[in-house]
């Protein structure tokens, strides 16, 4: 049965969740900025871009620089924040989701690896790498109540999966 | 003896938005316009930990007029030289290209703009040639420095050790509050007894004189995260000091390199570098020889190619969302799934209506990239609504059915290859004239060929008759048959029985209470309908000529006969695929799931469908030896006469029963009870 005072996140809950992040990362010159689809009910996400030095396999030694470009949007469906990736070369090639795994073969034995795929973004409705949002309620729904940034601890939980680690700043922000 | 200052090369990196807002602008606005566009480049101001190389980066944003960014980044100024060929991009002169670029800088200098702008010192261009169609990006980057700046190294200490703690944070905010545009590089006065001094280059350099030089330490924006190095452009502010301060050719001079970091949630500038630096003696080419071409990723002098055609041609987007789509199916539910083996399956459709729209839909969700349609009509005005490849416009048009199925098929997905042919396929009993004899046995030549060429065939034909041709074919030819016909509210969907005198394949054990009949022991369409295909045409009324069906059961059948398919070439056998039936009514089919044959399961012989009572039954039928299609009588008769004997079962159908022995059987048996079912009930 589906009942109506299930907790769950509304786009104004996540919408100001997204707005401190933001306030925080300009303090901390951290890099978070927003972007906006005025259309879109749920047209607000951040945007942060970072670089990383990972070697595809140990034969190869030639370190590859990439530029992850991480998304959080709001997935109306899921009723669930979602964090979307993009990774590319140098040259601006993007990696494709069976090199990203490839280059996160640590993770295989966890059960968040099966959950990195490739999914439409929710704004911008093309393909990023997301963590897929099924399982997004399950680890959030402890926070809802407890957290006054549920998107942020949802995002310390799940951010190292794909590289994304947040500074002790944000996580002063939900108690 | 002290080292010589090293110099980190900056390394380029390109997001993708920057190629794809190079196309955009080369598409609309630069065209065949060769000049050079001006350009930012992006460099963090606070110096990465998680990333050794010190990058500067472009993206789409490097196309505006005004740099925005200073809260994060440095700029770098620069332009862009697009070529209109690749022979271009090759052979302009680049030693010469990067000497105008150095000249440019030096102009830059002498006429006091860098004091006005001192991040004018951090140059970059970009020498390319954009293959629009390929998706092919070629280019160069360059960051020009002068050739001759050996600096050497006589000391680097920790910032906090030439400077006390209230000096280092005096310097830390003294540079937030410069103007964006002094923070590159900038100047620091330390006057003993007196507070520490920040200011512009424009406002201090010019005084300052060989004995007061000591007071002065010189401040670049440091961007290299190799401690141990400074980034190159601090080359050109050696080339800048020198040429308003003459006078420190061969002098030690104070410089700090100065850094950004982040300790915890703080970002301090305490991870600076005091230098005591030897400045060089101008040569005579000084300020006329520059380098600074980046190597390629070999190491090389020589351009880099962003094969970008993965993420910026839609339509390869496109394909491999599609392709995606299915790999999660294989990952997440059917690891043991072959999906190379459907997507090289070519298909050919007899039949563009309500079942050949629906198939080629199907076809294209498993990811098939082959589909030829044949049809001989046109859209008419009640197809579209019904027939799910076809619109409006395509009746108006009066396109042909095979072909705007094809076109429309490429509109839903550029991927798939695709093309229709508009032949009428040759029936029994619809005798060949004269007139009619060169294009009737062109037709057969054609449909022949086209069996010949594709891996599967699905009969989606509107008559019984046109059926017997690609039945006969299809067998002798060893292909996979897929046949499905429809009633007002029923349908069947069934696999033809290969044609293969030397199998050995023993079906696995089968559960109790089922049979189980080998894949080329399986009837045909015709099997079970013992009168040779006739004029079914003539004399019938309208409604039995006319597809009268509930529209649901086209997209039922249709899809039914792919996953047949799909099912059978999944199979260990594939077109030899046992068919299992069920004896005892207290053997569920579902509960049949014999063997590890196949990752999808059973494979039945024939699926009969009923919306009547919304009920599905699976039958299975062996071949009958006097088929008209499929019997070796008929087949031998095919192999020994060729067109010779197929123009005779044009002309007349009874030659068919005859070939068949079926004239013989007729003398001593009861019509009706021979008849199971008759192909009116399933007509598509
Ligand atoms: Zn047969």
């Amino acid at each position: 049965m589906i009942t109506l005072d299930d907790m769950s996140l509304s786009i104004e809950d996540f919408n100001r969740c997204i707005e401190d992040i933001v306030n925080t990362s300009d303090n901390l010159i951290d890099g978070w900025r927003f972007e906006q689809n005025e259309e879109l009910e749920n047209g607000k996400y951040i945007i942060k871009k970072e670089q990383k030095v990972l070697s595809q396999d140990q034969e190869d030694d030639i370190n590859h620089v990439l530029t992850f470009e991480y998304h959080i949007a709001f997935n109306i469906s899921y009723g669930v924040p979602v964090l979307c990736f993009n990774v590319w070369k140098q040259d601006g090639t993007m990696l494709t989701v069976e090199e990203f795994w490839k280059l996160n073969e640590r993770f295989k034995e966890s059960n968040m690896y099966d959950t990195i795929t490739q999914m439409d973004h929710p704004v911008l409705r093309r393909p990023f790498f997301t963590l897929h949002p099924c399982r997004t309620h399950e680890i959030m729904e402890p926070f809802l109540e407890e957290s006054k940034n549920p998107v942020v601890s949802w995002l310390t939980v799940v951010g190292p999966f794909v590289h994304l680690d947040l500074n002790e700043e944000y996580v002063k922000m939900c108690s | 003896m002290s080292d010589n200052l090293s110099y980190v090369q900056i390394s380029s990196s390109v997001n993708p938005s920057f190629w794809n807002k190079l196309s955009e602008l080369k598409l609309n606005v630069y065209k065949l316009d060769e000049s050079k566009h001006s350009i930012w480049g992006y460099h963090t101001i606070i110096n990465s930990t998680s990333c050794p190389i010190t990058l500067m980066e472009v993206d789409s944003t490097s196309f505006n007029r005004e740099f925005t960014a200073h809260n994060q980044y440095l700029p770098f100024h620069g332009w862009i030289l697009n070529t209109n060929t690749i022979e271009q991009f090759k052979e302009c002169d680049k030693v010469e290209l990067i000497n105008s670029e150095g000249h440019k800088l030096y102009q830059h200098i002498i006429n006091e703009d860098v004091f006005k702008d001192t991040s004018l010192l951090n140059r970059f261009f970009i020498l390319s040639f954009a293959d629009l169609k390929k998706f092919h990006y070629y280019y160069w980057f360059s960051f020009p420095v002068p050739r001759h700046v050996v600096v050497e190294k006589i000391d680097a200490c920790d910032l906090e050790n030439v400077f006390s703690p209230e000096e280092v944070e005096t310097l830390h905010s003294a540079y937030k509050n410069l103007d964006c545009t002094q923070r590159s590089y900038f100047i620091v006065k330390k006057e003993s007894g007196k507070m520490l001094e920040i200011c512009t280059l424009a406002f201090q350099l010019k005084s300052i004189t060989l004995e007061d030089k000591d007071n002065y330490y010189f401040v670049f924006h440091n961007i290299s995260n190799d401690k141990n190095a400074v980034g190159s452009p601090f080359r050109n502010y050696v080339a800048f000091l020198l040429y308003y301060c003459d006078f420190l050719q061969n002098k030690i001079v104070n410089f700090i390199s100065f850094n950004l970091s982040r300790t915890g949630s703080q970002v301090t500038c305490r991870k600076s570098i005091v230098y005591k630096l030897k400045l060089p003696m101008k040569t005579k080419d000084f300020y006329t020889s520059w380098v600074g071409w980046e190597k390629n990723e070999r190491d090389k002098m020589g351009p880099k190619l962003a094969n970008m055609k993965n993420t910026l041609d839609p339509s390869v987007i496109a394909e491999n969302a599609v392709d995606l789509n299915l790999k999660l199916m294989k990952w997440n539910l059917l690891p043991s799934i072959d999906l190379d083996n459907i997507k090289k399956t070519k298909c050919l459709l007899l039949g563009a209506g309500t079942l050949g729209c629906s198939v080629a839909r199907t076809l294209l969700g498993w990811g098939v990239r082959d589909i030829t349609f044949v049809d001989n009509s046109t859209v008419s005005f009640s197809n579209p609504v019904r027939q799910s490849l076809f619109t409006y416009q395509d009746s108006v048009d009066m396109k042909s059915k095979s072909k705007a199925a094809a076109d429309n098929l490429k509109n839903i997905f550029p991927g798939v290859n695709s093309v229709g042919h508009q032949l009428t396929i040759p029936m029994p009993g619809h005798s060949v004239g004269e007139s009619l004899l060169e294009q009737t046995k062109e037709s057969v030549k054609k449909l022949t060929q086209l069996i010949k060429d594709h891996d599967a065939i699905f009969l989606l034909l509107d008559s019984r008759e046109s059926r017997w041709l690609p039945t006969l074919i299809g067998n002798v030819e060893n292909k996979i048959l897929i046949n499905a016909a429809l009633g007002f509210d029923s349908y069947l969907v069934m696999r033809h029985g290969v044609y293969s005198q030397n199998d050995t394949i023993q079906a696995s054990d089968h559960p109790e209470g089922c049979k189980v009949i080998t894949g080329n022991n399986l009837a045909c369409y015709f099997c079970c309908d013992v009168t040779a295909p006739g004029d079914s045409l003539k004399g019938r009324t309208l409604d039995q000529q006319c597809t009268v069906t509930r529209p649901g059961v086209s997209q039922i059948a249709g899809a039914l006969a792919v996953e047949l398919l799909i099912s059978v070439l999944q199979h260990k056998h594939g077109v030899l695929a046992p068919a299992y039936y069920s004896t005892a009514q207290t053997v569920p089919m579902q509960e049949m799931t014999a063997s590890g044959d196949s990752v999808l399961g059973l494979v039945p012989h024939s699926i009969r469908g009923f919306l009547s009572s919304f009920e599905q039954i699976l039958p299975a039928t062996e071949k009958y030896k006097n088929c008209v299609a499929c019997s070796d009588l008929v087949i031998n008769e095919y192999k020994e006469k060729q067109m010779e004997f197929l123009l005779n079962v044009f002309n007349s159908s009874k030659h068919l029963e005859d070939v068949a022995l079926l004239t013989e059987m007729f003398k001593d048996t009861d019509f009706e009870e021979v008849l199971e079912f008759s192909d009116e009930d399933f007509s598509a």
